[in-house]
């Protein structure tokens, strides 16, 4: 990849950006401060709420004009602001080498402006490639300046296999991690399912914000005429011949595939959101995130 | 099933080698091109639930062959011709025979006419049949008579041209062998037919009043005095007739009669007040069904003295009935002091010939010597007159059979019209041109003079000389006129084509109507009449009770090959179309 394409934005991009924030559904505990809250009642300077004292606590704590009213002990309680970490999961596998630009391609800039923006706000950002098993990790990264490493690991990110999101998630989250914001990235087209998959994530407990990728040559093929289909993963071919009733069924079956993935996260509370890779990348970033309440 | 162009056993091999080569072709292999997608997991899953479950998927194949090999089935047997009898028709041949005679213009109850009738059932007919039957148009006036032909639309243009002719009607020969015949007619002109002839009747009952007869001949106790003779007959219900004879000068003859059915009025009109000219006769009745028998023409001649100048040396006999005669300005004089005059209309020598013949017609008496004429080769004693010609105009109302001859010049009558004459001796012959007739034997040599025909014959002989001549008859059709190169004109002047036949002038004369021939000084009138019984009785039909004769009638109107191809247009035109949408392959 050219030095062009690692830089995947500009800078005046890069400010926009900075002002965005990640909003997660759920707060967790870090073990560095951050900008976030969490529930963990703590050190912090905003108050969050009373409880009554028992043997142990911090006196400093004591809302003592509290005591003169009631006659009781009464202890405030402080938020404490930390980290949060944040799995880019990217799906790598030899499906999203397709259309134009390609999914990957799409991808990667995706994924990089949510971890600029994961940095800006000094959240711990992993970045994990995937097809038929974890193919590449980048450590946690925190701070802006480390948004150069994610490009490179992006970038070098090639797509190839098949996919099996199930078993790359299990094999990933069965090691030692932290619960987090889990980002996946991918187009969705799993022999094995994409539900499978989701569910590892949910069953570790992670936030799911789910990012559905399409190209637009996948929504309306235009194809025609006698045909041998080529699988790009399975290499699996199929003679067909592309007819107008064809080419609506398959539109149809498209859209009932992208309505079961929304129907999961919505029945899961997952975050989801749909884009195709023809649809302005800054927009999508600025508008359909926001509409998304992803950033806010 | 049988084939025009080629014979079943080539057309069950030529379906053959199509069906194979098409179902071949559909075979043969084609590269398909080859497309990458992302995932085929959606295509899997839209073509496994379409080909599970749709019938036409798995019949899609079969029918796009089956679909291909109809096209080109259609189109290699449509090569052969195909006919399907119960569809088409068989190959056969109609001839429709639409009479032409006169009572054909007859009018009908609703005002149109028998031939129009005609026209509408001949029309019909050729809507019958099947798309490769051939019709032949035939009229029975020989004018028409086209060749068999599939196009229907020429023979329809030939019923429009064909019309009722005036002239004598005869069924065409026709081969009832092979064709059905088909006779449109009222039948009223053909009472006999041939068996094989199916009849399509126009008849319908008329009424009608028509001249059967109508002529102008000249009176024998009167020279050059005329009757009209007209003969009128009903041949429908009672009815009040108006009879005019009119002539050129204005002259007019009105006389109005009843007549019961089937009744004849005969009369003779004297028409000493007539001027010379045509003659008209018509008729007036209510309803009156065919007007083509309602008028009739002749031709009476103008009455003029004629300057004669007798060369004789003395003959009481013809001088006496010369000066009798009030039509006949005689001059006299004796062979010496004879010279030719232009004021003269006829000479008559009597035994005596000038050196060169005259400019005028003469009548010879005698044989006399002379260059121009023929020189006597010897003598008959005693001749008898076995042969005359009655049908000449000088021997019109004359009688010779029992005229004694003491003795006649013998002459050789080579290029002369022998009247009269003795087994092979010719007694009177005339010449045309120059114009004149010869009697071989002198007056005073025979009794002739005696006999009442003598001054019939002097009178007929001046006549044919410079009189006008009684108009010829004719019938409608061609009409023969004895004047070779004559100029044909009607009455009203207008020029009548005509062609020359041996000697003659022949002219078609469609309508009744006086004509004039003319040729030089020669003039000769034919007045040409319906005048026949048998054509006014319009109601004298055989075709009384003949229902409708209809031909066959099939589903298509074009040969089977036309919808073959019609069919393959569609199907490939449909091909086209579902090809385009991938419906078939």
């Amino acid at each position: 990849m050219s030095t062009a394409n690692v830089t995947l934005f500009d800078d005046e991009f890069l400010k926009k950006l900075e002002y965005l924030n990640i909003i997660s559904k759920r707060l967790f505990a870090g073990q560095l401060r951050a900008e976030r809250r969490t529930r963990k009642r703590g050190t912090g300077l905003e108050f969050a709420d009373y409880r009554a004292y028992v043997a142990g606590d911090d006196f400093r704590h004591l809302d003592w004009k509290a005591y003169l009213r009631l006659n009781r002990l009464i202890l405030k309680l402080f938020e404490e602001e930390e980290d949060l970490p944040i799995y880019f999961f990217v799906d790598s596998s030899q499906s999203m080498n397709y259309g134009n630009p390609t999914k990957l391609d799409y991808t990667r800039r995706v994924a990089a402006a949510l971890c600029y923006i994961g940095l800006a706000n000094l959240d711990r950002v992993n970045v994990i490639s995937f097809a038929d098993g974890v193919k590449g990790e980048l450590p946690p990264q925190r701070g802006k300046g480390r948004i150069f490493k994610i490009f490179r690991f992006l970038t070098d990110i090639v797509a190839s296999g098949e996919t099996n999101a199930k078993e790359s998630f299990k094999t990933y989250c069965t090691e030692k991690r932290r619960r987090g914001l889990a980002v996946v990235i991918s187009d969705y087209f799993d022999q094995h399912g994409f539900e499978s998959a989701l569910d590892i994530l949910r069953h570790f407990r992670h936030d799911i914000f789910v990012v559905h990728i399409a190209s637009h040559e996948e929504i309306d093929p235009p194809l025609r005429g006698e045909l041998v289909l080529v699988d790009s993963e399975s290499q699996v071919s199929r003679e067909i011949t592309i007819t107008p009733s064809l080419l609506s069924a398959y539109r149809a079956e498209f859209l009932r595939y992208c309505e079961a993935i929304e129907s999961y996260c919505g029945k899961y509370q997952l975050g989801y959101v749909r884009t195709a890779t023809d649809f302005p990348f800054e927009e999508l970033v600025l508008k359909v995130f926001r509409q998304g309440r992803f950033l806010k | 099933m049988t084939f025009l162009a080629l014979s079943p056993l080539q057309t069950a091999l030529l379906a053959a080698l199509t069906a194979g080569t098409i179902i071949a072709l559909y075979f043969l292999k084609l590269r398909h091109r080859r497309v990458l997608v992302s995932s085929s997991i959606l295509w899997r899953r839209v073509l496994d639930e379409r080909q599970s479950h749709s019938l036409w998927e798995k019949l899609r194949k079969v029918i796009s062959i089956l679909v291909a090999i109809t096209i080109a089935l259609l189109i290699a047997v449509s090569l052969a011709r195909p006919e399907i009898e119960s569809l088409t028709g068989k190959n056969e041949r109609v001839v429709i025979v639409l009479d032409t005679s006169p009572t054909m213009n007859t009018h009908t109850a609703d005002g149109r006419t028998r031939w129009q009738h005609a026209g509408d059932r001949a029309r019909a007919l050729l809507n019958t049949g099947g798309p490769t039957t051939e019709f032949r148009v035939v009229d029975t006036s020989g004018e028409t008579a086209s060749a068999f032909t599939t196009d229907r639309g020429e023979a329809r243009r030939l019923i429009e041209q064909m019309s009722p002719r005036s002239v004598e009607p005869q069924f065409p020969k026709v081969d009832g062998g092979d064709s059905q015949v088909f006779f449109v007619s009222d039948g009223v002109a053909f009472h006999e037919l041939p068996r094989f002839v199916r009849r399509v009747s126009v008849f319908e009952q008329a009424e009608n009043v028509g001249i059967t007869a109508f002529e102008i001949r000249s009176m024998p106790s009167t020279p050059l005095g005329y009757e009209a003779y007209l003969e009128v007959q009903n041949f429908g219900k009672p009815a009040e007739v108006g009879i005019t004879i009119s002539g050129t000068g204005g002259q007019r003859i009105t006389r109005t009669v009843r007549l019961p059915r089937n009744e004849v009025f005969k009369e003779a009109f004297d028409l000493s007040s007539f001027g010379g000219g045509g003659v008209r006769a018509s008729i007036q009745s209510k309803d009156d069904a065919l007007s083509i028998d309602d008028v009739a023409f002749a031709y009476l001649p103008t009455k003029r003295r004629t300057r004669t100048l007798l060369v004789t040396r003395g003959n009481n006999y013809l001088e006496t009935l010369l000066k009798l005669d009030n039509y006949v300005e005689l001059l006299k004089t004796d062979p010496a002091n004879y010279r030719e005059s232009p004021n003269i209309d006829a000479y008559i020598f009597d035994r005596f010939a000038p050196s060169t013949p005259p400019l005028r017609p003469a009548l010879i008496i005698g044989a006399p010597a002379a260059s121009w004429l023929r020189p006597a080769t010897g003598e008959v004693r005693k001749p008898e007159i076995t042969t005359w010609s009655e049908n000449h105009p000088v021997m019109q109302y004359v009688s010779v059979h029992d005229v004694s001859i003491e003795r006649a010049a013998r002459i050789d009558p080579a290029n002369l019209t022998v009247i009269a004459a003795s087994k092979q001796t010719p007694l009177i012959v005339a010449s045309e041109k120059p114009k004149w007739v010869m009697l071989t034997f002198d007056l005073d040599q025979s009794d002739f003079p005696f006999h009442v025909g003598f001054p019939v014959f002097v009178e007929n002989v001046l006549a044919w000389f410079n009189r006008e001549q009684l108009a010829l008859r004719g019938s409608p059709g061609n009409v023969e006129v004895p004047l070779a190169g004559a100029q044909i004109r009607t009455i009203d002047g207008k020029t009548i084509p005509s062609e020359q036949q041996l000697g003659k002038t022949v002219f078609e004369a469609n309508e009744p109507g006086l004509y004039a021939a003319t040729q030089g000084d020669a003039r000769v009138h034919v007045a040409v009449n319906l005048a026949n019984r048998a054509f006014s009785d319009v109601n004298r039909s055989v075709f009384k009770d003949d229902k409708l004769a209809a031909g066959p009638r099939y589903w298509l109107s074009r040969e089977l090959w036309f919808y073959m191809l019609l069919a393959a247009v569609v199907l490939i035109a449909a091909e086209w179309f579902t090809y385009h949408r991938r419906i078939t392959l």
